[in-house]
């Protein structure tokens, strides 16, 4: 599990702003924790002196801080500007972390976006291209509470950790070689936990998210089994799949929470352990008050950001996680279609497919399996065939919009023939007008039925003007007279010289059409 | 607000906390972070007292305390951790048996939302939040009650002004940060969730239309539209950031505060020789440690904000049935054949029941309507027991409003419908009614369970031979595990034809004697058509009266009556 994806630095311009402006604060921050630390330790020193102070007890980090901060009023009022330039950093850090976090969704949001779409039908079809929907709408807010919580802290351990470690070294070796004795443990405790109980806990968690999904399922099913009077068995089972969720649950919660507590326990006895040997070493007057008292504040300060790591490992494994799924769709090479020539006006040409087979997504038929067929202007060419075995496949290789497997498609004009993975894939996709089976209307179109969308999406098609026009089961979600009504503008647009194309089960629409094709799966041998 | 809060707290109520289990954690909670006050006190008092180099044997006492607390906190914390988790857990698990019922008895409308993804998301999402409540909010809120007590007790026994000094400014980290965290997540909650659907919609639109936006060249517009309304919800987040980012800073200000109050109190008081070195500096460093747990307040007022927002959902969704609108149960009508019961057939009534004669229906000028809408033109027809009625008509007519009518789920909006000579009622689908919805659910378990949501006894006999009339014994020989296949995963999933064929099968396997089928033949091929004329002649045969909605005039054909909603 890394703690900080290196892609996020490289790629994403807000990230890598951040996180170098939240290092600087956080070593600003790890400066005034340092004077506070030595300024408590100048004011309460005189009380707690046996007699009156003589030398400076802060050896070279004396300076830092004069010896006038052993009058009270001195000291408060250094306290005073500490406290108000910490107040000042965290507000700024907050406000940082936020915004970046903001800026850093939203620019991978848009980056995803743009690259799905890049990657053409095919992929969306495939089990990656349907999750990325999830990803760029809740997925990437796991982001922020990476943003603004975790990565705060990862910087503060790499910045306020080292230097408290070096102060404390400068002030008592002894409580140092504790510190830095410790410290060490924590990662390599957390590690070995992790390491032995990883396995456990995946298969525990796999076990919940099942357990979940089937509860899920039972109420998405709910309206069906209303229906058949059948919804009230299942309370029961729900209560059933509840409680072996939560004994899974328990069971790797409580290796989980092995880890937290080693950290708690390491980092709280350590504190506890330098508290003792001062207080040993005060007695024997191997140590001045005023370092005793510094080294007592800092030492629970080198071990925060450690702890408040820990405390925030679930967001850290959240945003890795929502990070990941978004590279991995960045990092997936565009095959895009289509070549560098200019397409031919398919004004009047003829449509030609010879061969052409796509394999579905799972690899096991080729759906279109092997289709040749033509279409001439000012005709109707109707697609047939049972459901799955590739006709709106087959019209999107027609359209330029993905590369098939095998053949080829296409278009015949009087300068001769031109192959559509010569072209320009936008210059010849752009000269089809395609009414898909269910189409996207931007946000207006959500409100719509799916009737209605069909009769938008028709009405673009047919008065686009455009010289092929593609239309993907154009009569499904309408009543018999739209219906006809539809069927007689798809005659009227071939009547004017378009190349009209429809994939369709309606007999009326077949029958109306000048030919028909019929579109067949195969099975890949294996 | 006020309705918010109640709907939390009546779910947690109803999720049956055990508040003896809550008090524990809390308890052990304090421990832990007790501990910790505990070991900087005592550390405090250590170091002040070893300061005066007294023989080391007076420290060890001290020395002992300091390291139980070291251990302790890492130990108690362990501890609440499993029971707090244990306890909501628990919470959760009752809560979605109890969200289950309540869904189970809510407004049909409700109900019928339920197969969207989006809403099923949520509310797995909110019963979670609700549970997240206990663990996240009510615990450490407690928790921070109880050690800023200990704190505050400490610092106020051993010097009462340093005790008020400590008291009032613990409060302002308090209280302070709450009001402020409540007011961003209230900012996040009106405009961030507006924001949030804006941006989802303008996603989804990029993806799912991409290759229409290639074909028509509008990708730039999409990609445009895409970061307008990721600006939108940036500027929604700032909005929200602000007064969290002030409950920060409210917090490090009143630490920084109780820090310099006690230290200018006690070193004070201790040069006038109130008290001796070790109270001052146990009164100075104990603000170090004393506010962890009210830190911890931003947070659980936003989990406590999520957990109300989510219990409200929940509580207006599963919103029950109001006892008015939903008729009393009354004798259910006497069948026309006289050979069902009002409860239909028993879960375990063997297949050879039919044939029966279904209920003879009839709709005297019947006119539907979801409240709000307008109804469907007057419809009047009759089928004798065992008949077939065909509805058609135009798109979005209210086919599926009619037939919802019919099955007594809506109140007529004009006109009557009898079954069996008594007009319907809402308690009539399921014993008497059964209706396959045209989006009705396939669960991910096997073929063959699937098949027995129609009836909990239908044997793997029984399953083949409608199998197979539906035309899916090869598809079903096809799959790995024959009828024991789990669909919807591995690679199991089912196409479109398929899927309205399994649905087919499970309504011709329920076993109520009245039969609502909606719009079997939109996607169908010729396969999936011969199997739905197979379906209604088998139906038939058994006696069953059908209704089945559809576009198709073919079917017509097979209808003893048609009803025509178009004008």
């Amino acid at each position: 599990m890394r703690p900080l994806d290196p892609r996020l630095v490289g790629r994403i311009g807000p990230a890598r702003r951040y996180i170098v402006t939240t290092a600087l604060l956080g070593l600003a921050t790890a400066v005034a924790i340092l004077f506070q630390a030595l300024l408590i330790a100048r004011a309460l020193a005189p009380v707690l002196a046996p007699a009156p102070l003589e030398e400076d007890g802060l050896g070279w980090l004396g300076t830092l801080v004069p010896e006038d901060a052993r009058e009270l009023d001195t000291a408060l009022a250094w306290l005073a500007v500490v406290v108000a330039i910490r107040v000042l950093l965290t507000w700024t850090q907050e406000r940082l972390a936020h915004r970046a976090g903001a800026r850093v969704i939203s620019e991978l949001r848009s980056q995803v976006v743009d690259h799905a779409a890049a990657l053409g039908p095919r992929w969306a079809a495939s089990g990656e291209g349907t999750a990325v929907a999830t990803t760029v709408t809740r997925g990437l807010d796991s982001l922020l509470p990476y943003f603004v919580r975790y990565l705060p802290q990862l910087l503060l351990s790499a910045t306020v950790t080292p230097l408290m470690i070096v102060v404390v070294l400068g002030l008592d070796w002894i409580s140092a070689a504790i510190v830095i004795g410790t410290l060490p443990l924590v990662p390599i405790f957390m590690i070995l936990i992790g390491y032995t109980t990883r396995d456990r806990s995946a298969r525990h968690l796999e076990a919940m998210q099942r357990l979940a999904s089937r509860t899920l399922d039972l109420i998405a099913g709910l309206p069906t089994l209303r229906a058949l009077g059948r919804e009230h068995g299942p309370a029961a089972r729900v209560r059933e799949l509840g409680d072996a969720q939560r004994r899974a649950t328990m069971g790797s919660l409580r290796v989980a929470f092995l880890s937290g507590m080693v950290l708690e326990l390491l980092t709280t006895l350590a504190v506890a352990l330098v508290a003792v040997t001062l207080g040993f070493r005060l007695v024997d007057g191997a140590v001045s008050i005023e370092t005793a008292l510094a080294v007592l504040v800092l030492a629970p300060e080198v071990y925060l950001p450690l702890r408040m790591v820990g405390t925030h490992f679930h967001a850290s494994a959240d945003g890795m996680a929502a990070a990941d799924a978004a590279f991995e769709v960045l990092e997936t090479p565009v095959a895009s279609p289509g070549g560098s020539a200019p397409a031919p006006n398919l004004a009047g040409a003829t449509l030609v497919v010879e061969d052409l087979a796509v394999a579905t997504p799972d690899g096991r038929r080729l759906a279109p399996g092997r289709l040749s067929m033509m279409a001439r202007p000012g005709t109707v060419t109707a697609l047939v065939g049972p459901n799955g075995d590739g006709k709106s496949t087959a019209l999107a290789a027609l359209m330029g919009l993905l590369t098939p497997d095998s053949g080829y498609v296409a278009a015949l004009t009087p300068e001769g023939r031109t192959d559509a993975q010569d072209v320009i894939a936008s210059d010849w996709s752009q000269q089809f007008a395609w009414a898909p089976q269910r189409p996207d209307l931007g946000p207006e179109g959500r409100t719509l039925s799916l009737g209605q969308r069909q009769r938008v999406a028709l009405d673009r098609a047919l008065s686009a003007g455009r010289p092929v026009i593609v239309l993907d089961e154009p009569t499904s979600h309408l009543d018999r007279a739209s219906r006809d009504e539809v069927i007689a503008r798809i005659g009227a647009a071939a009547a004017t010289g378009a190349t009209v194309i429809v994939a369709t089960h309606e007999a009326d629409l077949i029958a109306a059409a000048d030919t028909t094709v019929h579109v067949a799966a195969l099975e890949v041998a294996r | 607000m006020t309705a918010a809060k109640g709907a939390l707290r009546s779910l947690l109520r109803e999720s049956d906390l055990p508040r003896r289990r809550v008090a524990l954690s809390i308890l052990t909670g304090s421990a832990a972070l007790g501990s910790a006050v505990g070991l900087s006190a005592i550390a405090a008092w250590l170091i002040a007292r070893a300061a005066g180099m007294p023989s080391p044997a007076d420290l060890a006492l001290a020395a002992v305390v300091v390291r139980f607390f070291g251990i302790g906190r890492g130990l108690f914390r362990y501890l609440e951790r499993l029971v707090s988790h244990d306890t909501a857990l628990r919470g959760v698990v009752a809560l979605r048996a109890r969200v289950y019922e309540r869904l189970a008895d809510a407004r049909v409308d409700a109900v019928l939302g339920l197969r969207r993804g989006d809403v099923l998301a949520r509310i797995g999402g909110d019963v979670d939040a609700v549970g997240d409540a206990v663990v996240r909010a009510v615990i450490p809120l407690g928790v921070a009650v109880v050690v800023s007590g200990i704190a505050v007790g400490i610092s106020g026994f051993l010097d009462p002004a340093a005790g008020v000094v400590l008291a009032a400014a613990i409060l302002v980290a308090g209280i302070g940060a709450a009001l402020l965290t409540w007011r961003s997540a209230r900012i996040a909650a009106v405009a961030g969730v507006a924001a949030d659907a804006r941006v989802a919609e303008a996603a989804l639109s990029g993806l799912d239309g991409a290759a229409e936006h290639r074909v028509w060249g509008t990708a730039a517009a999409a990609h445009d539209a895409l970061a307008e309304a990721n600006a939108a919800s940036e500027r929604a987040q700032e909005a929200a950031a602000r007064p969290a980012s002030l409950a920060a800073a409210v917090q490090q200000l009143a630490a920084g505060a109780a820090l310099i109050g006690s230290l200018a109190i006690a070193v004070t008081s201790a040069n006038a020789g109130d008290y001796g070195a070790t109270t001052a500096a146990m009164i100075s460093l104990l603000p170090l440690a004393a506010f962890e747990a009210v830190n911890a307040v931003p947070a659980a007022t936003q989990q406590l904000f999520r957990s109300q927002q989510a219990a409200r959902r929940i509580v207006a969704m599963a919103a029950a049935e109001s006892p008015a609108s939903s008729p009393s149960p009354a004798p259910a009508p006497s069948p026309a054949g006289g050979r069902y019961t009002a409860e239909g057939a028993p879960a375990g009534a063997p297949r050879g029941r039919f044939p029966v004669t279904g209920p003879a229906l009839e709709l005297d000028r019947l006119s539907a309507a979801w409240p709000g809408m307008a109804p469907t033109h007057p419809a009047t027809a009759a089928v004798p027991g065992g008949g077939v009625l065909a509805i058609v008509g135009r798109s979005g007519v209210g086919k599926t409003t009619l037939l919802l009518t019919l099955a007594g789920v809506l109140p007529p909006a004009a006109g009557e419908v009898r079954i069996g000579g008594t007009p319907t009622r809402r308690d009539l689908m399921g014993p008497t009614i059964g209706m396959t919805a045209e989006d009705a659910h396939l669960f991910g378990t096997t073929v063959l369970e699937n098949l027995r949501v129609a009836r909990g006894d239908v044997t793997e006999e029984d399953a083949r031979e409608t199998i197979a009339l539906v035309g899916l014994d090869a598809w079903v020989a096809g799959l790995p595990d024959g009828l024991d296949t789990v669909l919807g995963s591995g690679g199991n999933t089912v196409s479109g034809g398929e899927r309205r064929r399994l649905l087919l099968a499970r309504a011709l396997l329920t076993p109520q004697p009245v039969v609502l089928i909606d719009e079997p033949a939109e996607h169908l091929d010729a396969a999936g058509r011969d199997a739905l004329d197979a379906v209604l002649g088998r139906l038939r045969d058994e006696g069953r009266t059908v209704v089945i909605v559809t576009h198709h005039l073919h079917l017509t054909a097979l209808a003893d009556a048609v009803v025509s909603l178009d004008d």
